[in-house]
């Protein structure tokens, strides 16, 4: 039996772990505010906003329901726009009409949502943060500038009700005060203490491990409606991002955007957060998981990429609690083959924090620049000497080969001394050195060429940062 | 006024076609289609998905009781096919099941054998094959030849502009409901209400006063349901055969994969210039790829062939046009209807010849815009032009002459990212270009208690077409706009209506509209004359629901008055009927007066090109654009920002894919539109400020589909910067997208 809340409503249902959300919250509570388009996490129609407590606290974020088992909501506060009626309009609601950001109105409760859920989860009060969130929510009419001027009047709402200010714990109230949600929202934590339950199901060769479930319900949603799932979201204890011993340790179970917006790798890898902005949408990000890019082992995974330039291991756990530690670049054996048993799962990811001198860069192109997959990325990590010798140089490629891959024989460039002509020498060998397809993400030919330039890139970037 | 679907939208309220509850026995439908591009069927073994779980029927090309035809302009498209197979994408068989996913599934257990035959994909190829729609278009004015020899420059070539999935959000779908008397009713998410009863009737056999086709909204429909009935019909065949509801919804990459897109177009072009750079002479040939059908092909062709000389005069034109035959699932209409391709060649070929002159393609463009007194290629002259208003107000707004040198001087002080401007004018025909089209009509139902409910043909699409209904006759009748409800779309009570496409919604039904409450004003004015012994008919007025005389409020209100006429018997539901005057084409001597009025408009568009990697980002667009005396400010505005944003994904990143065999590869996770981040910081929409238009409702302009044009913006200031690179290349084909960019640069 799954229990969780929807809207002001206590759920309790025996259907399958498996099932979709969306068609959850569509066909068996007729609630038909929330909109199918693509099935894909494509669009952001279906958004809704999901709350767990945590701490004594509700912690809200917008999900994309339309590839959400409900299986990995178990204790959740669900909240569809039908549950965000306050018999007036909300705050949102009024902005987006104010501003005449609906025309088909088709996607337009997925924009109410992630407009609600921004107020909830932003660290900052700001346009751009407010444009981040918006970032999976795709609207065919509008042109989007009624959307942008929609958020901006929020924006100036909350900072005129010094909600910036506010502490954390008082936030819930003020949202209700401002008519941004309604009064029940606050009477959501007793009740969802009182509906408490775990699943305890044990890792078989049959389970499926599912974590933010934004590949595996994409990919094969029918054949998993009446699978046995391990949901990650039940491991909470693998919720931790922790500095160690000149380590960075990720737990198996952590969203790619609590990642991207944690304090420990704001310190170390600052410019992480706005390259993964580059994976997915904020919708995705939310739930979408490090662990799942890796196992999904696509040749193109951007957290991939990025992990294998700096040097990540993983730490595996199999069901009997034994652990073992692999090295990311010796993780990956042909085409989605992987040295995984199945009832094992990555525990932890562990990463090397980089010292001085170590530089960092990501380099993603993709046809549309967000939300869309790459043609070619690569991310490097390059250390000069202080008279600009090439001291380490790890680049990873993705899009370029069978898996995502860690460019091998670069240590003939240790030691020498950056130049215009190095940088063309090391480019031209990363390029001869893969063989891409020709696929829907281009040609061939485009993408070698194109990891040539990511590989100048690079280079270019590391040498303005360091001037 | 704001759309008021808005007020339900953000609520979500507002009911497409899966929202409407379930009626019980409700069965669902798919649809098993070929996956074969050409072909002869041989054998169709339905029977194991017959026995598949839940299945109710499979139904097959034996099974339709009247014509197995829905071609909307010639009669080439069976709703099922029985025989020769066009396209990967044609609906063979509909599997009617208790869930969608049954039906689905049983799709997957029908066998067919096809004899595969060799299918063409090329336009070219085909007309050479002589595989085409229709006829041969050929449009000629002036002296082509002599205008060539007295040229000075002359630029010719070849180029392509590629196809546009719609990506409406809410997918083809309908919902069908079997009644007695062997009458059904439809729910669809259509366009074309006439049009589609009308293919209803005929392919189940029953007259069309027999079929109810309601409409309530669309989730987008930007011509993708204008022409192609497959879907609405299918449903309602199923309904009518199993005397069950049925309900066929199909999903977002069934969409992509089986529906028509925007038509891909292959031109060749020749442009001569005299020594100042007016455009002496134009010849071009248009090749149309339309897919395995007519459908609308023919008509989206007829577009593009008298739009080919845009916003510039031209005095000698030769035009040819075909529309050719491939086996792709066949192509319809899309926002512009033929009109951005038509635009697309005169703006690539003047490009051209300004590389060759030597002259600034924007100074080019100016020299030649369209005055009054000017003839276009079809004979028509021109009045009340706007072009060269429209430029100049850009202008003075953003001066142009101070924006690119402000690029020129960024370019200087860049290596890795370039940056490129273009100036585009819009002038877009208004009507439909097949005459017959250009009627509407209304019905405005007054009740006893003051409410009135407004019904035309309009198809609302977030377009805000009913917004503008309802605000047309809550100003005619002088009341509160509150008091006004624009019911359905519905063929019972309006019928024969026209498609809402063409841009033309406002202007027909809201003519339409607008006599419908003139006519009820009068009986009132009537009512209250002898209530109140003052005949001058003229000095009576209504306003904010209070009637007034020679300017004196009366104690006399909305309310009151209806109440009393309706006391006095007097009628007061009012069906009104429009017909665009005085337009009319000769199709044999291809001149005429096709359009009632053309829309202007003039945009700047700026990119920067980030020449190491390829992308590239829209800078800025400032937008001037004429929709006369705006019904709604706020809508067209949106309706702006939506075409133009709309046309920048065709232009750009909008790139559809196929398999050598003719299959679909593009797909939700491949084929990406415009998102948030997309969409330039400064974007500028300016509407023409004191633009009378008497040729339309309230001296308003259609506006859904003319700035569109503007979205070619991006494509030419990207090339802008291309050509700035290098010139040993032709001029890259449409769209523009980072591949494309990043090889034409490095290969
Ligand atoms: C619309 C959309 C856009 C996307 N954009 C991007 C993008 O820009 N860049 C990109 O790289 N990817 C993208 N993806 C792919 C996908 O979102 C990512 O790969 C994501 O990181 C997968 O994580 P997840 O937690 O959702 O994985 P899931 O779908 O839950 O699982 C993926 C695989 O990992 C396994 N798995 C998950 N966690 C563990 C664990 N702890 N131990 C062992 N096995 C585990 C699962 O069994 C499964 O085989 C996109 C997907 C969608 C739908």
């Amino acid at each position: 039996m799954i229990r969780f809340i929807l809207n002001n409503k206590i759920i309790e249902t025996h259907k399958p772990d498996g099932m979709i959300l969306l068609d959850f919250i569509r066909e068996e509570e007729g609630l038909t505010g929330t909109k199918e388009a693509c099935r894909e996490g494509e669009c952001g129609a279906c958004t809704v906003l999901i709350g767990r407590l945590n701490n004594e606290k509700m912690e809200y974020k917008t999900i994309a329901s339309c590839i959400t088992p409900i299986g990995s909501l178990k204790n959740c506060h669900i909240v569809t726009v039908e549950g965000l009626d306050t018999g007036d309009f909300t705050l949102v609601q009024k902005l987006i009409i104010d501003n005449s950001a609906s025309q088909c109105g088709y996607c337009t409760p997925g924009i109410v949502l992630s407009m609600t859920g921004f107020c909830f989860m932003s660290e900052e009060i700001s346009y751009d943060a407010i444009i981040d969130a918006l970032d999976g929510n795709i609207c065919r009419c509008t042109g989007y500038a009624s959307i942008r001027n929609a958020g901006r009047s929020l924006i100036d709402n909350l900072k005129a009700n010094d909600y910036e200010k506010t502490a954390k714990k008082d936030r819930l109230q003020k949202l209700i005060e401002m008519n941004i949600i309604p009064s029940y929202f606050a009477e959501i934590p007793e009740k969802l203490k009182k509906i408490g339950n775990r699943s305890n199901i044990n890792i078989s060769d049959e389970t499926v491990i599912v974590a933010g479930a934004t590949d595996l319900f994409v990919q094969k949603p029918e054949a998993l409606e009446n699978q046995k799932l391990y949901f990650m979201s039940e491991r909470k204890d693998l919720e931790y991002i922790k500095e160690e011993n000149g380590n960075i340790l990720v737990g198996g179970a952590v969203a790619i955007e609590d990642f991207r917006k944690s304090q420990v790798i704001k310190k170390h890898y600052p410019e992480l957060e706005d390259y993964l902005l580059l994976h997915s949408s904020t919708i995705l990000r939310n739930t979408a998981t490090l662990s799942g890019n890796i196992v999904n082992a696509s040749p193109i995974g951007d957290i991939t990429i990025i992990l294998l330039a700096l040097s990540a291991r993983l730490v595996i756990e199999n069901r009997h609690g034994n652990i073992r530690k692999i090295e990311l670049s010796k993780f990956y054996i042909s085409y989605k083959k992987y040295d995984l048993e199945p009832c094992e799962i990555i525990r932890e990811i562990e990463i090397p924090i980089c010292s001085k001198n170590e530089q960092f860069n990501f380099e993603k192109v993709s046809n549309r620049k967000i939300l869309d997959i790459a043609s070619v990325n690569s991310a490097a990590l390059i250390k000069l000497s202080d008279k600009k010798n090439i001291e380490k140089l790890r680049i990873s490629a993705g899009g370029v080969a069978p898996i995502p891959l860690l460019l091998s024989g670069l240590e003939k460039f240790i030691g020498k001394e950056l130049s215009a002509k190095l940088i063309q020498e090391i480019a031209e060998y990363c390029m001869q050195s893969v063989t891409p397809i020709d696929d829907i993400r281009g040609s061939a030919k485009y993408k070698k060429i194109l990891l040539k330039q990511l590989i100048i890139a690079h280079f270019n970037k590391i040498n303005t940062v360091q001037k | 006024m704001k759309n008021v679907d808005m007020k339900m939208h953000v609520k979500g309220q507002s009911v497409f076609i899966d929202d409407i509850k379930a009626p019980i026995g409700l069965l669902n439908a798919a649809l098993f289609t070929s996956p074969v591009a050409k072909g002869r069927i041989k054998n169709i073994d339905i029977s194991a998905a017959q026995k598949s779980e839940g299945v109710a029927m499979v139904i097959t090309h034996k099974d339709i009781p009247g014509k197995n035809q829905i071609g909307h302009m010639i009669a080439d498209q069976p709703l099922l096919a029985f025989d020769e197979i066009e396209y990967i994408g044609q609906p063979i068989a509909i599997v009617v099941a208790d869930t969608r996913k049954n039906a689905k599934k049983a799709c997957q257990l029908i066998k067919v054998d096809i004899e595969k035959l060799e299918p063409v994909f090329e336009p070219r190829e085909a007309y050479q094959k002589g595989l085409i729609h229709a006829q041969k278009r050929v449009l000629v004015n002036g002296n082509i030849e002599e205008a060539f020899k007295k040229s000075k420059y002359i630029a010719s070539g070849r180029i392509d502009s590629g196809g546009q999935e719609h990506f409406y959000f809410e997918t083809q779908r309908a919902l069908a409901i079997p009644k007695e008397a062997d009458t059904i009713k439809v729910c669809a998410s259509c366009q074309s209400p006439g049009a589609f009863q009308h293919h209803i009737a005929e392919v189940l056999d029953i007259p069309m006063h027999k079929v109810e086709l309601e409409i309530r909204r669309l989730g987008g429909g930007f011509g993708g349901k204008e022409s192609t009935a497959v879907w609405v019909v299918a449903a309602a065949l199923a309904a009518k055969l199993l005397n069950r509801p049925v309900k066929l919804v199909i999903s977002r990459n069934e969409d992509i994969a089986t529906t028509g897109k925007r038509h891909p177009y292959s031109y060749d072009y020749k442009i001569g210039l005299d020594e100042n750079g007016k455009i002496l002479a134009f010849e071009v040939f248009l090749y149309q790829q339309a897919g395995g059908c007519a459908d609308i092909s023919p008509a989206v062709l007829g577009r593009s062939f008298l739009h080919t000389s845009g916003s510039y005069c031209i005095p000698n034109v030769k035009i040819t046009a075909v529309s050719c035959k491939t086996n792709i699932p066949p192509n319809n209409a899309f926002r512009g209807f033929g009109v951005p391709q038509g635009t697309f060649i005169i703006e690539s070929a003047l490009f051209h010849a300004s590389e060759i002159m030597g002259k600034n393609i924007i100074e080019l463009k100016k020299i030649n815009l369209l005055k009054d007194g000017d003839f276009l290629p079809y004979g028509m002259q021109l009045k009340k032009t706007n072009a060269v208003r429209c430029w100049e107000t850009l202008d003075e707004k953003v001066n142009i002459k101070k924006r690119i040198e402000a690029v020129e001087e960024f370019n200087k002080n860049n290596q890795t990212k370039k940056r490129g401007i273009s100036v585009i004018p819009v002038c877009f025909g208004i009507s439909f270009a097949q005459s017959t089209l250009n009627q509407a009509s209304a019905l405005v139902n007054i009740y006893i208690d003051g409410s009135v409910s407004v019904s035309t043909g309009a198809v609302e699409m977030g377009q805000g077409v009913n917004t503008k209904i309802l605000s047309v006759a809550a100003n005619t009748l002088g009341i509160q706009k509150e008091k006004v409800r624009v019911d359905t779309t519905n063929t019972s009570r309006i019928p024969n209506a026209s498609p809402t496409s063409a841009s033309t919604g406002a202007d027909l039904n809201g003519m339409a509209t607008k006599f419908a409450c003139e006519e009820l004003l009068t009986r009132l004015k009537k009512l209250i004359a002898k209530k109140t012994n003052f005949f001058d008919l003229d000095k009576i007025r209504i306003k904010d629901g209070i009637v007034y005389l020679c300017g004196a409020k009366l104690d006399y209100t909305w309310e009151e008055l209806i109440l009393d006429a309706y006391n006095e018997r007097t009628d007061l539901s009012c069906h009104s009927f429009y017909a665009t005057p005085a337009i009319y084409y000769d199709r044999v001597k291809e001149r005429g007066r096709p359009f009632a009025y053309y829309s202007y408009g003039t945009s700047l568009t700026e990119v920067e090109v980030d020449i190491l990697r390829g992308v590239y980002e829209i800078v800025s667009i400032d937008v001037v654009h004429d929709v006369g005396k705006s019904l709604s400010p706020e809508i067209d505005k949106g309706q702006i920002e939506g075409a133009v944003i709309q046309s920048i994904g065709w232009t750009t990143i909008e790139q559809l894919r196929y398999a050598p065999d003719g299959k679909m590869l593009s797909s939700a996770n491949s084929y990406k539109i415009p998102d948030i981040k997309f969409v330039p910081k400064n974007f500028n929409v300016m509407l023409l400020e004191n633009s009378e238009n008497p040729y339309a409702v309230c001296n308003s302009k259609a506006i859904g589909e003319p700035p569109f044009i503007h979205g070619l913006g991006a494509y030419f200031a990207i090339l802008d910067v291309l050509r700035k690179i290098r010139k040993d290349k032709p001029l890259p084909s449409l769209p523009l997208t980072p591949e494309k960019v990043f090889m034409y640069i490095y290969e």
